[in-house]
């Protein structure tokens, strides 16, 4: 089948998450964000080797990591995944919170943790609400977060996947956004 | 009287955001975690605005807004949607179900303020509050009705209050009652011709002497359209007709912001004295137990140890009553009150057919349960 929608070409999901990124770092914490490196569409085919494996494992990323994750299910389902590295994480919630982590101490975690959540939560809106508009109505699922050291997420099955790195005010957030149409 | 919001969000990281974009002003923000919670805390503090987010565990946004709006006594508290959830249609069903405003995330922090800002007003901390004004104290209150029928059944209604209803029939002659008067509270029949009471609201809000003025929607019950119109205008209540006097009143007063305390709670040769109206409605209830622990902590610190608690209007003894007797004595019990029941004959036969009241004594007068307490120490709660 080769009709596929327009919403899944490589630069307009580019765009459109470029967008939302930038909404929601300038809105949220006053930091600039520059698209600077994105994948070429992956299609996963079965039987063959995940091409995803070394671009997630050229991601420049191999410290503490804290990962949200946040679906949308509907007419286009999908999932998008924020990695941002701990410092750069603290660095979020502190600016989000205006707060001295240090000071919640053992709760500093999860305030990193839920904040990190947040922020994907609103990417992930932004975006999702643009495919809405575009017309394919879905809706938000609740966030989920993973935290480890040298850590990757690889989905499950995916149909379309792309991988877009982001420099955010001298800090890398790098997001992984797989998405399948219709069922 | 301080302002309450009530932020509901699954995520901590937005209430904290909240409760920061609020910090500098006389306001207590209370938080809810999901839907369920969120009921839970408006039906125990009615908040003057909700800001609510869609996608949450437990019970979404959707839902719980369904459940607030079908809710008489809740149904009147403004929502405003703070979420992620930002489709045009999403929107549009969300609006539909009733809401004041609508935030998408991303937001700014002033645009947050500056909307709640135009729904409830926001006094800056440590600025010193209007004196309260009581249920006892005069009210002007503008009736703007076509029928002048409805005009003069309001008057009637309302004539045991100190508040002077006054009544007009055109926009114009509204506009130079405001402009001269100082208005307590409007009351808007929405039949005017051609949407004139919602042009009418607009200009009131803008002006600035009625901008804070709570304005009620005047309408037939059957009429839901234009009470769903009103509502997600921003009308800060629905009058249905025919018109419930009780509910009036007590809207009204709710509204205007009055100590209505001492409908219920009074001193009495010592006594703390509770007195129960003939009818418990859903208003009453949240009335009394707003005021109860406060009342009856204040009687303790000043040296009273006895409470009557009177309930002779009372017409039945349904759950919601025997609910609120319960409540009532256990908050005396709490705080080692001696406490006794005063009711009608009817009363105590009925409360005889319930396992938990079966034992309950009712007193006929005030004078007899005062004098029961010089013998009996606290009247027992059945279990």
């Amino acid at each position: 089948m080769n009709n596929t929608p327009s919403i899944l070409d490589t630069t307009v999901v580019g765009q459109i998450l470029d967008q939302a990124v930038k909404d929601v770092f300038d809105t949220m914490l006053s930091m600039n964000s520059l698209l600077i490196w994105s994948s070429p569409e992956i299609v996963k085919k079965s039987d063959s080797i995940d091409p995803a494996e070394s671009l997630i494992s050229d991601m420049a990323i191999h410290n503490m990591i804290v990962v949200g994750t946040v679906g949308f299910v509907g007419e286009v389902n999908g999932l998008i995944y924020l990695y941002v590295d701990l410092p750069f994480a603290t660095k979020i919630t502190q600016k989000l919170l205006q707060i001295d982590l240090d000071a919640l101490g053992e709760d500093a975690d999860g305030a990193v943790n839920d904040a990190i959540g947040e922020i994907t939560n609103m990417v992930v809106g932004v975006f999702k609400n643009k495919l809405c508009d575009q017309g394919y109505p879905c809706r938000l699922t609740i966030p989920s977060i993973l935290r480890g050291t040298d850590i990757s997420v690889e989905p499950v099955g995916y149909a379309h996947r792309r991988i877009y790195k982001f420099d955010i005010a001298g800090s890398l957030l790098t997001t992984d956004v797989v998405m399948k149409f219709g069922d | 009287m301080r302002n309450k919001i009530l932020t509901v969000d699954d995520s901590k990281t937005v209430r904290i955001i909240v409760k920061k974009v609020f910090r500098d002003f006389d306001c207590e923000v209370l938080e809810a975690a999901n839907g369920v919670e969120g009921l839970a805390m408006a039906s125990k503090h009615v908040p003057d605005l909700i800001l609510l987010d869609v996608t949450m565990p437990v019970m979404d946004g959707v839902e719980m807004l369904t459940k607030l709006k079908s809710d008489a006594a809740l149904k009147a508290i403004p929502v405003m949607m703070l979420t992620a959830e930002g489709g045009r249609e999403q929107v549009l069903k969300i609006a539909k179900i009733g809401v004041r405003d609508y935030i998408v995330k991303p937001f700014k922090e002033d645009v947050l303020l500056d909307k709640v800002n135009r729904i409830i007003e926001m006094r800056p901390a440590g600025e010193a509050p209007d004196k309260t004004k009581s249920i006892n104290d005069s009210a002007d209150i503008l009736v703007v009705e076509l029928a002048q029928a409805i005009i003069d059944q309001i008057k009637d209604g309302l004539k045991h209050t100190p508040w002077k209803v006054n009544g007009v029939q055109t926009i114009g002659e509204a506009i130079d009652f405001c402009a001269r008067s100082n208005v307590d509270l409007i009351m808007l029949g929405l039949n005017l011709p051609m949407e004139a009471a919602f042009n009418l609201f607009r200009m009131l809000r803008a002006g600035t002497k009625t901008k804070s003025t709570p304005i009620f929607g005047l309408v037939v019950k059957t009429e839901t359209g234009l009470q769903q119109q009103a509502q997600n205008t921003g009308f800060n209540g629905i009058i249905t007709k025919p018109i419930d006097f009780n509910e009036l009143e007590a809207k009204a007063a709710k509204a205007m912001n009055l100590d209505t305390s001492t409908r219920y709670f009074s001193v009495n040769k010592d006594h703390l004295l509770i007195t129960l109206p003939e009818t418990l409605s859903n208003l009453a209830v949240l009335e009394i137990n707003q005021y109860l622990k406060k009342k009856a902590s204040e009687a303790v610190e000043v040296g009273m140890n006895k409470a009557i608690i009177d309930a002779h209007k009372l017409a039945n003894c349904d759950m919601v009553s025997i609910k609120m007797l319960m409540d009532a004595m256990q908050v005396c019990n709490d705080l080692s009150m001696r406490n006794a029941l005063v009711g009608n004959p009817r009363l105590s036969t009925e409360a005889k057919g319930f396992e938990d009241t079966k034992n309950w004594v009712f007193h006929e007068s005030i004078d007899a349960a005062m004098a029961s307490m010089v013998k009996t120490p606290l009247v027992a709660l059945a279990t």
